[in-house]
């Protein structure tokens, strides 16, 4: 019997060994799509000269870092400013999403369609002559070159994130234990509170991946309500890559990807697929 | 006696309020090297010669882009009626400065610095059409060419002509940044226009202008579209500029100050050489420009005087960026050796540059010829 | 009292919205029909006579980035449902999320250096033989745009769509297998109508993004035919013309329109 079940393992792993050669073809070009231009960013930062005919930079050094990190390069400060507006920005949407996600997910809401497809709205328009119009009353009402004035406009386009992914994690929660929570006697708040929040929390903590990244990425609004009195990172990324200045542009670029993988590796246990796959529904 | 004591306090703060701590926000349009140049340079030799005092740069990016930013933000400052605005210098292109000094946003403050006599070029005065004198000093003139490699092109062509023979020879050789990623490509375009266009070109440039004109252009621009079929087109300046350094083109218009300094920082090879095409391709200023409700204005003139003065354009504007100065030649060449000065000359001779350097054209036409390329050409 | 719980809860994020945007997109949509101090259509006949290509051009790319995003989400997701080798799932899920957390304006900026004539691309492949140097084209076009677009994408749709996978009644698919029916059946028969509204949801979601996006197309793409975002932005800055720029907004609107559409249909549909 034993003898029997053995020579298709054999011939399974055999198989299975066979088809490593597919696979490996696959997922190694898959790896070269995705790390490839990480790595030809990398190879930037640390170029000194380069040019045709020369397939790879003709020296390498670190004097472009030295120009990134000069005291008036701003790239520093930029940073810090970049990192506070995103996590103010993913406090702020959170402390709107989670009510908005609750209700959308568990009470009676008219026109719920339409209520969501609001919070796309910011994402839908090109945004350019929109933040035109918002800098103007910004500065009437003093917003204007302030942090709070970058975050608001931050949060605004971040919040169809935040709601749509609050609303999927609020209908993941088992509504069962909910119930058994207040026919113990705990009140509706209490429920919330002691229950639903905590089990919640993971597809929260989703929800602030994407509205961190997109604070982060935010290019437009930056500048016009912000800039020059707050300066974020795309900003600088944005001159230097337009410029042609490829080694400062990789290098501010590098820097920006370090607050978006560190957040991701903190963050990333969290992206649950029962969640995920309830987004926007 | 007491009057006597507050008298002598407030004469003690007024002249003690410039050595109070200001920070000078300037405010630039351009590519990053615009940035480089105050942080670099500028802002350094600045808060030596005024202690205490810091500047800081923010740059808006390239093109005609950034020097919108600017005038978008003055926009939103005179329409909110804010008391000061956030801006103490900026620096703007030449065809912004007509729109700044028409809407009453800038100071006149060109007779109130000790360089401003010392600007004679007449594009200081006159901007694409508008009257400015007194509200601007040029920071710097810039001029566009055409940059070629003589390992792949050893006999460049002279003229449009030449070059639009050359293109179609060799297709996918000749790149420009068409029309919407900066000025170089707009440069060659409006050059183009002026060599095959029936208007006189005198006419585009100096005025008046004449809406007649536009039916003149139509031949000039189904060439055009005719040549930009063989043509590569490159994303921006800086990626005419880096197509040439990856030998992917081997011909293309670029702003002469940015091709010295890529060749002096090894990003382009040091072979690639120059030339300006006749009948001529054009250039511009880029002028300082003061707000009138800027927070600290004594300071911005201070700084604007500092960066227009001889030594500061000879050291910083020749021979650190590779422009051509703002105010009187002379004055500037006698701050430097004759090596550094003809640094700028080699492969455009000043002779090229008084025949075939030429200004954009008037506002008017300058949109009417930007509007019947995307519509002719782009589309 | 619970009637209105439901929208007192909702109404705060809502008024952020409405005031931080409906009030300035009014603002917009009023100066798409001002004409030199009049209301009329001069605006988007002028939109039309120059940018129709642009248009189209936009429509087309964006729409087949999120086809191409579509169908890798559905083989990433697929695979790391029904595939067989835990070490080459493992491989996968670890692999495919990078780019998610990439923001665009960097992926404007590395794609840049990558897809050029002479970057690490071409290089690569002459390097393996693949293609021989004199043939080596820059991808810096509508390719370049679908390139980026759709490499940014793929993650987020793929978590999406893996994520409604995952969560699939496993019984039907075993029963399948059982059957002896192929994996790529399984995916297609019966895995993927399963899970559409996940994956409409997703690529309505990044349809829209895609068309709001501006770096990609001014760091990779800025000539002509370029993206509606790339044209607004010239508009505003090279003739200060909010009207066309405006209304140029109102199409690329009304081009993500057709996209809500479909997903309020879906939405509907769910909720009944």
């Amino acid at each position: 019997m034993s003898a029997v079940l053995a020579a298709p393992r054999d011939y399974s792993s055999l198989r299975n060994l066979l088809w490593w050669l597919p696979r490996a073809v696959i997922l190694g070009a898959l790896a070269f799509v995705i790390f490839g231009p990480l790595f030809n960013m990398l190879v930037w930062t640390v170029a000194e000269r380069w040019y045709f005919p020369h397939t790879l930079p003709i020296d390498y050094g670190f004097s472009y870092w030295g120009r990134v990190f000069a005291p008036r390069g701003n790239a520093l400060q930029s940073l810090v400013a970049s990192i506070s507006i995103a996590l103010f920005t993913v406090a702020g949407s959170l402390a709107l999403a989670i009510p908005a996600g609750y209700a959308l997910a568990r009470l009676k809401l008219p026109l719920r369609g339409l209520v969501l497809l609001a919070f796309l709205l910011p994402q839908a328009f090109p945004n350019l002559p929109v933040y035109v119009n918002i800098a103007r009353l910004f500065y009437e009402i003093g917003l204007n070159g302030t942090v709070l004035g970058v975050v608001l406009v931050h949060v605004t386009h971040g919040l169809v994130y935040a709601v749509w992914i609050a609303s999927a994690a609020f209908s993941a929660v088992d509504r069962d234990l909910e119930l058994a929570a207040r026919n113990l006697g705990a009140s509706g708040l209490k429920a919330f509170a002691d229950v639903t929040l905590p089990l919640a929390a993971p597809g929260l903590m989703a929800s602030a991946i994407f509205v961190f990244l997109e604070s982060l990425d935010e290019f437009t609004g930056s500048y016009f309500v912000g800039a020059p009195d707050v300066t974020t990172l795309p900003l600088l990324l944005y001159s230097a890559g337009a410029g042609g200045n490829y080694q400062i542009a990789s290098i501010t670029a590098l820097l920006l990807l370090v607050p978006s993988i560190a957040f991701m590796l903190v963050v990333e246990k969290f992206l649950r697929a029962d969640v995920l796959a309830k987004v926007g529904q | 006696m007491n009057k006597l004591l507050l008298n002598s306090t407030v004469a003690l703060a007024i002249l003690a309020s410039p050595a109070a701590a200001a920070e000078l926000t300037v405010i630039t349009a351009g590519d990053q090297n615009m940035v480089d140049y105050i942080n670099d340079y500028l802002a350094p030799l600045f808060e030596q010669q005024n202690p205490g005092n810091t500047v800081r740069a923010v740059g808006t990016g390239p093109g005609d882009a950034g020097s919108q930013k600017i005038l978008e933000r003055f926009d939103a400052q005179a329409k909110a009626d804010a008391a000061t605005w956030d801006t103490d210098v900026a620096i703007v292109h030449e065809k912004f400065a007509g729109p700044m000094v028409q809407a009453g946003y800038l100071e006149a403050y060109r007779d109130k610095i000790a360089t401003g006599k010392l600007v004679t070029r007449a594009n200081a005065d006159n901007a694409l059409g508008t009257d400015v004198k007194g509200y601007v000093m040029p920071m710097f003139n810039s001029q566009t060419a055409v940059a070629y490699n003589p390992a792949l092109v050893p006999n460049p062509p002279k003229s449009y002509a030449e070059i639009a023979e050359w293109a179609k020879a060799h297709p996918g050789q000749f790149g420009y940044n068409g029309i919407k990623g900066g000025a170089s490509g707009v440069s060659f375009v409006m050059g183009w226009v002026y060599a095959f266009s029936g208007s006189d070109a005198q006419k585009l440039m100096y005025g008046p202008f004449d809406k007649a004109e536009e039916a003149k252009w139509d031949d000039a621009f189904a060439g055009l579209k005719e040549f930009t079929k063989s043509a590569t087109l490159t994303p921006g300046n800086a990626g005419t500029l880096d197509l040439l350094s990856r030998g992917e083109i081997a011909l293309g218009p670029v702003w002469v100050d940015m091709f010295y300094s890529w060749q002096a920082d090894g990003r382009l090879p040091p072979e690639l050489k120059l030339v300006l095409p006749a009948p001529g391709m054009p250039g511009q200023p880029m002028h300082y420009v003061i707000p009138a409700k800027a927070p600290n204005k004594d300071l911005a003139e201070k700084f604007v005087e500092l960066a227009t003065s001889p030594k500061v354009q000879a050291e910083g504007i020749v021979k650190k960026f590779n422009w051509y100065p703002g105010i009187d030649a002379d004055e500037v060449k006698a701050e430097l050796d004759d090596a550094t000065w003809n640094k700028l000359f080699v492969d455009i001779t000043p002779a090229d540059l008084a025949e075939k350097g030429k200004p954009f054209p008037l506002a008017p036409y300058n949109t009417a010829i930007l509007e019947a390329y995307e519509a002719k050409v782009a589309n | 009292m619970a009637r209105f719980l439901g929208p007192l809860l909702v109404s705060p994020a809502l008024i952020i919205i409405l005031l931080l945007f409906m009030l300035p997109l009014a603002a917009s949509v009023i100066g798409a029909f001002e004409v030199e101090g009049a209301y009329g259509l001069g605006n988007f006949t002028k939109a039309y006579d120059f940018y129709t290509q642009d248009i189209v051009f936009t429509a087309v790319i964006v729409g087949l980035s999120a086809l191409l995003t579509g169908l890798l989400a559905i083989a990433i997701g697929g695979y790391l449902t029904l595939g067989e080798n835990p070490t080459a799932v493992a491989i996968l899920r670890w692999l495919y999320r990078w780019p998610m957390f990439i923001p665009f304006i960097v992926v404007g900026q590395i794609l840049r250096t990558f897809l050029a004539k002479s970057g690490l691309l071409n290089s690569t492949l002459i390097a393996l033989g693949l293609i021989d140097p004199l043939s080596a084209t820059s991808y810096l076009d509508w390719r370049g745009v679908v390139i980026a677009f759709v490499w940014k994408q793929t993650p987020f749709v793929a978590l999406m769509v893996a994520g409604a996978m995952a969560s699939l009644d496993r019984g039907t698919i075993e029963a399948a297998r059982n059957l002896g029916a192929s994996r790529l059946r399984i995916l297609v028969e019966i895995i993927v109508p399963q899970v559409t509204t996940t994956l409409l949801v997703g690529l309505v979601l990044s349809f829209v993004t895609m068309m709001g996006v501006l770096s990609v197309p001014l760091m990779i793409n800025a000539q002509a035919p370029t993206m509606i975002t790339a044209d607004i932005a010239f508009r505003l800055s090279t003739y200060r013309d909010y009207g066309v720029a405006n209304a140029l907004g109102l199409i690329s609107l009304a081009i993500s329109g057709v996209a809500a559409w479909f997903y309020l249909r879906v939405n509907m549909r769910q909720s009944r």
